[in-house]
Protein backbone atom coordinates (compact mmCIF):
# COMPACT_ATOMS: atom_id res chain seq x y z
CA UNK A 1 0.00 0.00 0.00
CA UNK A 2 2.91 2.42 1.12
CA UNK A 3 4.62 1.46 -2.03
CA UNK A 4 1.93 2.05 -4.44
CA UNK A 5 1.57 4.93 -2.85
CA UNK A 6 5.18 6.25 -3.41
CA UNK A 7 5.28 5.18 -6.64
CA UNK A 8 1.91 7.17 -7.57
CA UNK A 9 3.63 10.58 -5.61
CA UNK A 10 6.60 9.87 -8.17
CA UNK A 11 5.22 9.53 -11.10
CA UNK A 12 2.82 12.55 -10.45
CA UNK A 13 5.84 14.19 -9.33
CA UNK A 14 7.70 13.45 -12.25
CA UNK A 15 4.68 14.79 -14.73
CA UNK A 16 4.51 17.67 -12.39
CA UNK A 17 7.89 18.21 -13.17
CA UNK A 18 7.58 17.74 -17.28
CA UNK A 19 4.51 20.08 -17.29
CA UNK A 20 6.11 22.88 -15.89
CA UNK A 21 9.24 22.65 -17.91
CA UNK A 22 7.24 22.43 -20.97
CA UNK A 23 5.15 25.58 -19.65
CA UNK A 24 5.67 28.72 -22.03
CA UNK A 25 5.46 30.69 -18.81
CA UNK A 26 7.94 31.16 -16.37
CA UNK A 27 6.74 28.81 -13.03
CA UNK A 28 7.82 29.94 -9.78
CA UNK A 29 6.51 28.18 -5.97
CA UNK A 30 7.56 29.43 -2.85
CA UNK A 31 7.02 28.59 0.48
CA UNK A 32 5.76 31.08 3.47
CA UNK A 33 9.22 32.43 4.47
CA UNK A 34 9.68 33.26 0.07
CA UNK A 35 12.04 30.64 -0.15
CA UNK A 36 11.43 28.66 -3.62
CA UNK A 37 10.40 25.58 -3.67
CA UNK A 38 10.15 25.33 -7.93
CA UNK A 39 12.02 27.59 -10.75
CA UNK A 40 10.72 25.61 -14.27
CA UNK A 41 13.06 26.01 -17.61
CA UNK A 42 11.67 29.60 -18.64
CA UNK A 43 12.54 30.93 -15.22
CA UNK A 44 16.31 29.66 -16.10
CA UNK A 45 16.09 31.25 -19.06
CA UNK A 46 14.27 35.02 -18.00
CA UNK A 47 16.93 35.82 -14.94
CA UNK A 48 19.96 33.42 -15.95
CA UNK A 49 20.20 30.68 -12.78
CA UNK A 50 19.92 27.01 -12.96
CA UNK A 51 16.97 25.66 -10.83
CA UNK A 52 19.40 23.90 -8.40
CA UNK A 53 20.87 27.64 -7.92
CA UNK A 54 17.73 29.36 -7.41
CA UNK A 55 16.02 26.52 -5.37
CA UNK A 56 16.56 27.37 -1.69
CA UNK A 57 17.30 30.91 -1.89
CA UNK A 58 14.58 33.88 -1.48
CA UNK A 59 12.51 34.76 -4.45
CA UNK A 60 14.07 38.51 -3.48
CA UNK A 61 16.84 36.92 -5.74
CA UNK A 62 15.47 37.48 -8.74
CA UNK A 63 14.22 41.43 -7.79
CA UNK A 64 15.48 44.50 -8.12
CA UNK A 65 16.84 45.06 -4.52
CA UNK A 66 14.00 48.20 -4.36
CA UNK A 67 11.38 45.55 -4.55
CA UNK A 68 12.76 43.01 -2.70
CA UNK A 69 12.87 44.94 0.69
CA UNK A 70 9.07 45.42 0.60
CA UNK A 71 7.76 41.88 -0.60
CA UNK A 72 8.94 40.37 2.95
CA UNK A 73 6.98 43.41 4.52
CA UNK A 74 4.08 42.38 2.27
CA UNK A 75 4.33 39.25 2.69
CA UNK A 76 4.58 39.21 6.57
CA UNK A 77 1.37 41.79 6.10
CA UNK A 78 -0.72 39.22 3.79
CA UNK A 79 0.04 36.85 6.71
CA UNK A 80 -0.65 38.64 9.55
CA UNK A 81 -4.36 40.48 7.81
CA UNK A 82 -4.97 38.13 5.17
CA UNK A 83 -5.46 41.23 3.03
CA UNK A 84 -4.83 40.53 -0.65
CA UNK A 85 -2.38 42.79 -2.89
CA UNK A 86 -2.00 40.47 -5.66
CA UNK A 87 -3.01 37.10 -5.26
CA UNK A 88 -5.38 36.14 -7.72
CA UNK A 89 -5.43 39.65 -9.18
CA UNK A 90 -1.80 39.61 -11.19
CA UNK A 91 -0.01 43.14 -12.27
CA UNK A 92 2.75 43.92 -14.00
CA UNK A 93 6.00 44.08 -12.00
CA UNK A 94 10.04 44.09 -12.68
CA UNK A 95 12.26 41.55 -12.65
CA UNK A 96 15.73 41.30 -12.51
CA UNK A 97 18.12 38.77 -14.62
CA UNK A 98 21.49 37.98 -12.83
CA UNK A 99 23.57 39.79 -14.58
CA UNK A 100 21.44 42.66 -13.33
CA UNK A 101 19.52 44.29 -16.50
CA UNK A 102 16.16 44.70 -15.11
CA UNK A 103 12.76 43.82 -17.07
CA UNK A 104 9.03 44.27 -17.18
CA UNK A 105 6.73 41.19 -15.98
CA UNK A 106 3.33 40.30 -15.85
CA UNK A 107 3.01 37.92 -12.45
CA UNK A 108 -0.28 36.33 -11.53
CA UNK A 109 -0.12 34.64 -7.79
CA UNK A 110 -1.83 31.65 -6.96
CA UNK A 111 -1.69 30.39 -3.32
CA UNK A 112 -2.21 26.46 -2.13
CA UNK A 113 -1.94 25.33 1.60
CA UNK A 114 -0.30 22.09 2.12
CA UNK A 115 1.39 20.16 4.87
CA UNK A 116 4.15 21.65 4.90
CA UNK A 117 2.11 25.38 5.57
CA UNK A 118 1.27 27.74 2.68
CA UNK A 119 3.26 27.95 -0.73
CA UNK A 120 2.33 30.52 -3.23
CA UNK A 121 2.63 29.73 -7.48
CA UNK A 122 3.83 32.62 -9.21
CA UNK A 123 3.42 32.60 -12.98
CA UNK A 124 5.78 34.88 -14.67
CA UNK A 125 5.41 36.01 -18.40
CA UNK A 126 8.49 38.57 -19.96
CA UNK A 127 6.69 41.50 -21.06
CA UNK A 128 9.53 42.83 -23.29
CA UNK A 129 8.37 42.05 -26.56
CA UNK A 130 5.33 42.83 -25.72
CA UNK A 131 6.88 46.38 -24.71
CA UNK A 132 8.86 46.71 -28.12
CA UNK A 133 5.63 45.79 -30.72
CA UNK A 134 3.90 49.12 -28.28
CA UNK A 135 7.12 50.86 -28.98
CA UNK A 136 6.80 50.55 -32.59
CA UNK A 137 3.45 50.94 -32.80
CA UNK A 138 3.54 54.03 -30.95
CA UNK A 139 6.40 55.17 -33.57
CA UNK A 140 4.80 54.22 -36.71
CA UNK A 141 1.58 56.60 -34.98
CA UNK A 142 4.03 59.90 -35.01
CA UNK A 143 5.14 59.04 -38.76
CA UNK A 144 1.68 58.50 -39.72
CA UNK A 145 0.90 61.61 -37.84
CA UNK A 146 3.87 63.66 -39.50
CA UNK A 147 2.62 62.46 -43.14
CA UNK A 148 -0.64 63.59 -42.47
CA UNK A 149 0.60 66.75 -41.35
CA UNK A 150 2.88 67.04 -44.65
CA UNK A 151 -0.12 66.35 -46.59
CA UNK A 152 -2.44 68.90 -44.72
CA UNK A 153 0.51 71.34 -45.08
CA UNK A 154 0.06 70.61 -49.42
CA UNK A 155 -3.45 71.87 -49.00
CA UNK A 156 -2.75 74.75 -46.73
CA UNK A 157 0.13 75.88 -49.11
CA UNK A 158 -1.52 77.82 -51.25
CA UNK A 159 -3.39 79.37 -48.31
CA UNK A 160 0.09 80.34 -46.63
CA UNK A 161 1.37 81.78 -49.69
CA UNK A 162 -1.37 84.06 -49.31
CA UNK A 163 -0.82 84.88 -46.43
CA UNK A 164 3.12 85.50 -46.44
CA UNK A 165 2.33 87.83 -49.58
CA UNK A 166 0.93 90.08 -47.62
CA UNK A 167 3.16 91.08 -45.10
CA UNK A 168 5.53 90.95 -47.14
CA UNK A 169 4.30 93.02 -49.55
CA UNK A 170 3.37 95.69 -47.05
CA UNK A 171 6.89 95.58 -45.84
CA UNK A 172 8.86 95.78 -48.91
CA UNK A 173 6.61 98.73 -49.61
CA UNK A 174 7.62 100.47 -46.53
CA UNK A 175 11.00 100.03 -46.84
CA UNK A 176 10.72 101.36 -50.71
CA UNK A 177 8.33 104.26 -49.14
CA UNK A 178 10.82 105.00 -46.52
CA UNK A 179 14.23 104.67 -48.90
CA UNK A 180 13.22 106.86 -51.18
CA UNK A 181 12.38 109.21 -47.90
CA UNK A 182 15.70 109.41 -46.82
CA UNK A 183 17.44 109.78 -49.75
CA UNK A 184 15.59 112.55 -50.94
CA UNK A 185 16.34 114.36 -47.47
CA UNK A 186 20.28 113.13 -48.06
CA UNK A 187 20.00 114.71 -51.21
CA UNK A 188 18.44 117.94 -49.49
CA UNK A 189 20.76 117.73 -46.58
CA UNK A 190 17.60 117.78 -44.35
CA UNK A 191 17.90 115.41 -41.17
CA UNK A 192 15.07 112.29 -41.35
CA UNK A 193 11.65 113.00 -40.07
CA UNK A 194 9.52 111.19 -37.53
CA UNK A 195 7.72 110.24 -40.41
CA UNK A 196 10.14 107.91 -41.28
CA UNK A 197 10.76 106.17 -38.21
CA UNK A 198 6.66 105.53 -38.16
CA UNK A 199 6.87 103.93 -41.17
CA UNK A 200 10.05 101.47 -40.13
CA UNK A 201 7.96 100.85 -37.31
CA UNK A 202 4.89 99.76 -39.38
CA UNK A 203 7.93 97.62 -41.47
CA UNK A 204 8.94 96.27 -38.45
CA UNK A 205 5.44 95.08 -37.43
CA UNK A 206 4.71 93.29 -41.21
CA UNK A 207 7.60 91.92 -40.65
CA UNK A 208 6.64 90.20 -37.38
CA UNK A 209 3.37 89.19 -38.91
CA UNK A 210 5.25 87.29 -41.68
CA UNK A 211 7.45 85.58 -39.06
CA UNK A 212 4.57 84.44 -36.86
CA UNK A 213 2.50 82.89 -39.69
CA UNK A 214 6.03 80.77 -40.70
CA UNK A 215 6.23 79.95 -36.85
CA UNK A 216 3.04 78.50 -36.78
CA UNK A 217 3.35 76.57 -39.91
CA UNK A 218 6.44 75.17 -38.34
CA UNK A 219 4.72 73.82 -35.21
CA UNK A 220 2.55 72.11 -37.81
CA UNK A 221 5.22 69.98 -38.87
CA UNK A 222 8.29 69.25 -36.77
CA UNK A 223 8.46 65.68 -36.56
CA UNK A 224 8.50 65.12 -32.75
CA UNK A 225 8.23 62.15 -30.25
CA UNK A 226 4.37 62.18 -28.27
CA UNK A 227 4.73 64.34 -25.20
CA UNK A 228 1.92 63.76 -22.76
CA UNK A 229 1.18 66.44 -20.48
CA UNK A 230 -1.53 68.03 -18.44
CA UNK A 231 -3.49 70.06 -20.62
CA UNK A 232 -6.97 71.95 -21.00
CA UNK A 233 -8.76 70.50 -23.86
CA UNK A 234 -10.52 73.77 -24.07
CA UNK A 235 -7.57 75.52 -24.80
CA UNK A 236 -6.03 72.34 -27.09
CA UNK A 237 -9.01 72.65 -29.57
CA UNK A 238 -9.58 76.39 -29.43
CA UNK A 239 -5.63 76.45 -30.96
CA UNK A 240 -7.02 74.11 -33.34
CA UNK A 241 -9.96 76.08 -34.75
CA UNK A 242 -8.07 79.28 -34.72
CA UNK A 243 -5.47 78.00 -36.96
CA UNK A 244 -8.17 76.47 -38.98
CA UNK A 245 -10.15 79.75 -39.40
CA UNK A 246 -7.09 81.04 -40.09
CA UNK A 247 -6.38 78.61 -43.27
CA UNK A 248 -9.82 78.71 -44.15
CA UNK A 249 -10.19 82.61 -44.30
CA UNK A 250 -13.04 83.99 -46.48
CA UNK A 251 -14.64 80.56 -46.61
CA UNK A 252 -18.54 80.68 -45.74
CA UNK A 253 -18.83 77.94 -43.08
CA UNK A 254 -19.59 79.12 -39.65
CA UNK A 255 -17.56 77.16 -37.04
CA UNK A 256 -19.43 77.77 -33.52
CA UNK A 257 -17.69 76.68 -30.46
CA UNK A 258 -19.85 75.66 -27.41
CA UNK A 259 -17.08 75.47 -24.46
CA UNK A 260 -18.19 75.63 -21.30
CA UNK A 261 -15.96 77.96 -18.41
CA UNK A 262 -14.43 75.38 -16.13
CA UNK A 263 -10.85 74.07 -17.59
CA UNK A 264 -11.32 70.05 -18.49
CA UNK A 265 -7.87 68.23 -17.39
CA UNK A 266 -6.37 65.61 -20.00
CA UNK A 267 -2.92 63.79 -20.57
CA UNK A 268 -2.36 64.23 -24.21
CA UNK A 269 -0.12 65.10 -26.44
CA UNK A 270 -1.64 68.74 -27.62
CA UNK A 271 -0.43 68.19 -31.22
CA UNK A 272 -2.00 64.64 -31.61
CA UNK A 273 -5.17 65.50 -30.50
CA UNK A 274 -4.88 69.45 -32.45
CA UNK A 275 -4.51 66.23 -35.60
CA UNK A 276 -7.35 64.86 -34.69
CA UNK A 277 -9.29 67.88 -34.20
CA UNK A 278 -8.22 69.59 -37.17
CA UNK A 279 -9.01 66.36 -39.19
CA UNK A 280 -12.49 66.29 -37.81
CA UNK A 281 -13.05 70.09 -39.08
CA UNK A 282 -11.63 69.14 -42.29
CA UNK A 283 -13.97 66.57 -43.08
CA UNK A 284 -16.91 69.09 -41.39
CA UNK A 285 -16.29 72.11 -43.07
CA UNK A 286 -16.25 70.02 -46.94
CA UNK A 287 -19.46 68.69 -45.82
CA UNK A 288 -21.12 71.73 -44.61
CA UNK A 289 -20.47 73.95 -47.33
CA UNK A 290 -22.37 71.99 -49.74
CA UNK A 291 -25.10 72.29 -47.37
CA UNK A 292 -27.72 74.87 -47.24
CA UNK A 293 -27.18 76.11 -43.54
CA UNK A 294 -23.52 76.11 -43.80
CA UNK A 295 -22.15 75.78 -40.00
CA UNK A 296 -20.35 73.46 -38.07
CA UNK A 297 -20.76 72.86 -34.26
CA UNK A 298 -17.78 72.08 -32.28
CA UNK A 299 -18.59 71.31 -28.26
CA UNK A 300 -16.07 70.31 -25.44
CA UNK A 301 -17.93 68.46 -22.39
CA UNK A 302 -17.18 65.77 -19.78
CA UNK A 303 -18.03 63.85 -16.88
CA UNK A 304 -15.88 61.99 -13.81
CA UNK A 305 -14.23 59.64 -16.38
CA UNK A 306 -14.21 61.04 -19.61
CA UNK A 307 -13.50 64.15 -21.52
CA UNK A 308 -15.37 64.85 -25.23
CA UNK A 309 -15.05 67.23 -28.25
CA UNK A 310 -17.72 66.53 -30.81
CA UNK A 311 -17.83 68.05 -34.03
CA UNK A 312 -21.01 68.31 -36.13
CA UNK A 313 -21.92 69.46 -39.19
CA UNK A 314 -25.03 70.82 -40.94
CA UNK A 315 -25.12 68.47 -44.00
CA UNK A 316 -27.01 65.38 -44.20
CA UNK A 317 -25.39 62.61 -42.00
CA UNK A 318 -23.87 59.39 -43.57
CA UNK A 319 -25.73 56.70 -44.68
CA UNK A 320 -25.30 53.16 -42.88
CA UNK A 321 -23.29 51.66 -45.06
CA UNK A 322 -20.87 54.61 -45.31
CA UNK A 323 -20.95 54.93 -41.63
CA UNK A 324 -19.89 51.18 -40.70
CA UNK A 325 -16.69 51.43 -43.57
CA UNK A 326 -15.63 54.60 -42.07
CA UNK A 327 -13.00 53.87 -39.86
CA UNK A 328 -11.61 50.90 -42.13
CA UNK A 329 -7.90 52.20 -43.03
CA UNK A 330 -7.74 52.67 -46.99
CA UNK A 331 -11.14 51.19 -47.85
CA UNK A 332 -12.07 54.79 -48.38
CA UNK A 333 -14.31 55.85 -51.22
CA UNK A 334 -12.35 58.16 -53.17
CA UNK A 335 -15.59 60.54 -52.78
CA UNK A 336 -15.52 60.99 -49.31
CA UNK A 337 -11.88 60.69 -49.19
CA UNK A 338 -11.81 60.30 -45.34
CA UNK A 339 -10.84 56.99 -44.01
CA UNK A 340 -7.34 57.14 -43.60
CA UNK A 341 -8.09 60.43 -41.56
CA UNK A 342 -10.28 58.59 -39.27
CA UNK A 343 -8.74 55.49 -38.62
CA UNK A 344 -5.17 57.40 -37.79
CA UNK A 345 -7.28 59.41 -35.49
CA UNK A 346 -9.12 56.78 -34.24
CA UNK A 347 -5.32 55.16 -33.40
CA UNK A 348 -3.96 58.36 -31.99
CA UNK A 349 -7.21 58.29 -29.83
CA UNK A 350 -7.00 54.81 -28.39
CA UNK A 351 -3.37 55.20 -27.62
CA UNK A 352 -4.31 58.09 -25.16
CA UNK A 353 -6.58 55.58 -23.57
CA UNK A 354 -10.20 57.21 -25.11
CA UNK A 355 -11.84 56.48 -28.74
CA UNK A 356 -13.30 58.07 -31.69
CA UNK A 357 -16.62 57.08 -32.21
CA UNK A 358 -19.37 58.17 -35.21
CA UNK A 359 -22.48 59.18 -35.43
CA UNK A 360 -24.04 59.06 -39.16
CA UNK A 361 -26.54 61.54 -38.38
CA UNK A 362 -29.10 61.61 -41.45
CA UNK A 363 -33.05 62.18 -41.59
CA UNK A 364 -32.04 65.93 -41.54
CA UNK A 365 -29.75 65.45 -39.08
CA UNK A 366 -25.87 66.20 -39.81
CA UNK A 367 -22.90 63.78 -38.88
CA UNK A 368 -21.19 63.92 -35.55
CA UNK A 369 -17.92 62.51 -34.60
CA UNK A 370 -17.00 62.68 -30.86
CA UNK A 371 -13.38 62.23 -29.86
CA UNK A 372 -13.36 60.62 -26.16
CA UNK A 373 -10.40 61.17 -23.55
CA UNK A 374 -9.91 60.27 -20.09
CA UNK A 375 -10.12 62.82 -17.78
CA UNK A 376 -6.74 63.63 -15.22
CA UNK A 377 -6.90 62.24 -12.24
CA UNK A 378 -4.28 63.77 -10.08
CA UNK A 379 -4.77 61.23 -6.85
CA UNK A 380 -3.37 58.12 -9.40
CA UNK A 381 -0.29 56.81 -7.83
CA UNK A 382 0.22 53.48 -8.73
CA UNK A 383 2.92 51.34 -6.99
CA UNK A 384 4.76 49.33 -9.41
CA UNK A 385 5.57 46.65 -6.77
CA UNK A 386 5.67 43.05 -6.05
CA UNK A 387 3.16 43.24 -3.06
CA UNK B 1 -5.74 110.77 -58.20
CA UNK B 2 -4.28 107.59 -57.53
CA UNK B 3 -7.06 105.23 -56.46
CA UNK B 4 -6.13 102.42 -54.12
CA UNK B 5 -8.54 99.23 -53.85
CA UNK B 6 -7.17 96.55 -51.51
CA UNK B 7 -8.96 95.06 -48.78
CA UNK B 8 -5.60 94.13 -46.73
CA UNK B 9 -5.49 97.62 -44.39
CA UNK B 10 -1.18 96.46 -44.18
CA UNK B 11 -0.76 96.53 -47.83
CA UNK B 12 -3.01 99.49 -48.81
CA UNK B 13 -1.26 101.56 -45.55
CA UNK B 14 1.90 100.81 -47.24
CA UNK B 15 1.21 101.44 -50.54
CA UNK B 16 -0.65 104.81 -49.16
CA UNK B 17 2.99 105.50 -47.73
CA UNK B 18 5.33 104.78 -51.06
CA UNK B 19 2.69 106.96 -52.90
CA UNK B 20 1.84 110.03 -50.58
CA UNK B 21 5.77 109.99 -49.71
CA UNK B 22 6.51 110.77 -53.31
CA UNK B 23 4.15 113.95 -53.14
CA UNK B 24 0.99 112.11 -54.87
CA UNK B 25 -2.33 112.68 -54.33
CA UNK B 26 -4.03 109.21 -52.96
CA UNK B 27 -7.70 107.70 -52.26
CA UNK B 28 -7.48 104.38 -50.66
CA UNK B 29 -10.75 102.01 -50.36
CA UNK B 30 -11.30 98.84 -48.90
CA UNK B 31 -13.74 97.04 -51.27
CA UNK B 32 -15.02 97.75 -54.83
CA UNK B 33 -18.38 98.04 -53.59
CA UNK B 34 -17.35 101.20 -51.36
CA UNK B 35 -15.46 102.79 -54.11
CA UNK B 36 -18.66 102.45 -56.23
CA UNK B 37 -20.52 103.80 -54.07
CA UNK B 38 -18.64 106.81 -52.95
CA UNK B 39 -16.28 107.59 -56.20
CA UNK B 40 -16.00 107.42 -59.82
CA UNK B 41 -12.43 107.66 -61.75
CA UNK B 42 -11.68 110.38 -63.93
CA UNK B 43 -9.46 109.42 -67.57
CA UNK B 44 -6.44 110.50 -65.75
CA UNK B 45 -7.03 108.21 -62.88
CA UNK B 46 -4.66 105.49 -61.94
CA UNK B 47 -6.56 102.82 -60.44
CA UNK B 48 -4.66 100.14 -58.17
CA UNK B 49 -6.95 97.11 -57.75
CA UNK B 50 -6.10 94.37 -55.85
CA UNK B 51 -7.55 91.28 -57.74
CA UNK B 52 -8.30 88.89 -55.09
CA UNK B 53 -11.20 91.60 -52.92
CA UNK B 54 -13.47 89.62 -50.69
CA UNK B 55 -17.06 90.62 -52.68
CA UNK B 56 -16.96 91.64 -55.66
CA UNK B 57 -13.52 91.05 -56.69
CA UNK B 58 -10.94 93.08 -58.79
CA UNK B 59 -11.49 91.67 -62.07
CA UNK B 60 -15.21 92.42 -61.74
CA UNK B 61 -14.63 95.95 -60.74
CA UNK B 62 -12.27 96.80 -64.40
CA UNK B 63 -14.88 95.20 -65.95
CA UNK B 64 -17.78 97.05 -64.40
CA UNK B 65 -15.57 100.38 -65.18
CA UNK B 66 -15.09 99.40 -68.97
CA UNK B 67 -18.92 98.64 -69.45
CA UNK B 68 -19.58 102.48 -67.65
CA UNK B 69 -17.09 104.04 -70.07
CA UNK B 70 -14.64 104.89 -67.96
CA UNK B 71 -11.39 104.63 -68.75
CA UNK B 72 -8.51 104.85 -66.08
CA UNK B 73 -5.35 103.72 -66.51
CA UNK B 74 -5.66 100.13 -64.38
CA UNK B 75 -2.66 98.33 -62.63
CA UNK B 76 -3.84 95.13 -60.79
CA UNK B 77 -1.90 93.50 -57.91
CA UNK B 78 -1.93 89.52 -56.91
CA UNK B 79 -0.03 87.47 -55.13
CA UNK B 80 -2.02 84.51 -56.80
CA UNK B 81 -0.03 81.67 -59.48
CA UNK B 82 0.25 83.26 -63.32
CA UNK B 83 -2.53 80.97 -64.73
CA UNK B 84 -4.92 82.54 -61.69
CA UNK B 85 -4.45 85.70 -62.70
CA UNK B 86 -4.57 84.89 -66.29
CA UNK B 87 -8.26 83.64 -65.65
CA UNK B 88 -8.88 86.39 -63.52
CA UNK B 89 -8.15 88.92 -66.29
CA UNK B 90 -9.06 87.44 -69.00
CA UNK B 91 -10.71 89.72 -71.68
CA UNK B 92 -9.56 93.00 -70.03
CA UNK B 93 -8.44 95.74 -72.43
CA UNK B 94 -5.06 96.62 -70.92
CA UNK B 95 -4.37 95.98 -67.47
CA UNK B 96 -0.74 96.43 -65.98
CA UNK B 97 -0.30 93.69 -63.35
CA UNK B 98 2.04 94.28 -60.18
CA UNK B 99 2.38 90.97 -58.29
CA UNK B 100 3.04 90.35 -54.55
CA UNK B 101 5.21 90.17 -52.90
CA UNK B 102 6.76 92.95 -55.11
CA UNK B 103 10.04 91.87 -57.09
CA UNK B 104 11.11 95.52 -57.80
CA UNK B 105 10.17 99.16 -57.04
CA UNK B 106 6.41 99.62 -57.27
CA UNK B 107 6.57 103.20 -57.41
CA UNK B 108 8.15 103.26 -60.76
CA UNK B 109 6.20 100.73 -62.12
CA UNK B 110 2.90 102.75 -60.89
CA UNK B 111 4.00 105.78 -61.87
CA UNK B 112 5.51 104.54 -65.71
Amino acid sequence: MGELEDRRTAVSEARFESLLDTAADGVIVIDETGRMLVFNKICEQLFGYTSQEAIGQNVSLIMPPEFSVSHDRFMNNYHRTGERRIIGIGREVSGMHRDGTVFPLELSVGEAKTAEGRQYIGVLRDLRSRRAVEQRVSQLQAQVVHMTRLSAMDEMGAAMAHELNQPLTALLLYLQAVARQVRACHADAKPPSDKMLDVLDKAVLEAERASHIVQRMRQMVEKRDPERATVDLREVVNEALDLSEFVAQGATVTIRRVFGMTPIQVDADATQIQQIILNLLRNALEVAKESEERWVKVSIGSDDRSAFVSVTDSGPGFSEDVGKSLFRTFSTTKKSGMGLGLAISRAIAQNHGGDLMADPGGNGQGATFTLMLPMHHSDEAEEDTWG
Amino acid sequence: MYIIVEDDPSVADALESLLSGAGLPVRVFASAEEFIHSASPAPDDTMIVDLGLPGMSGGELVRHLEKAGATPKVIAISGKSSRTIARETEGLADVKILRKPPAADWLEAITA
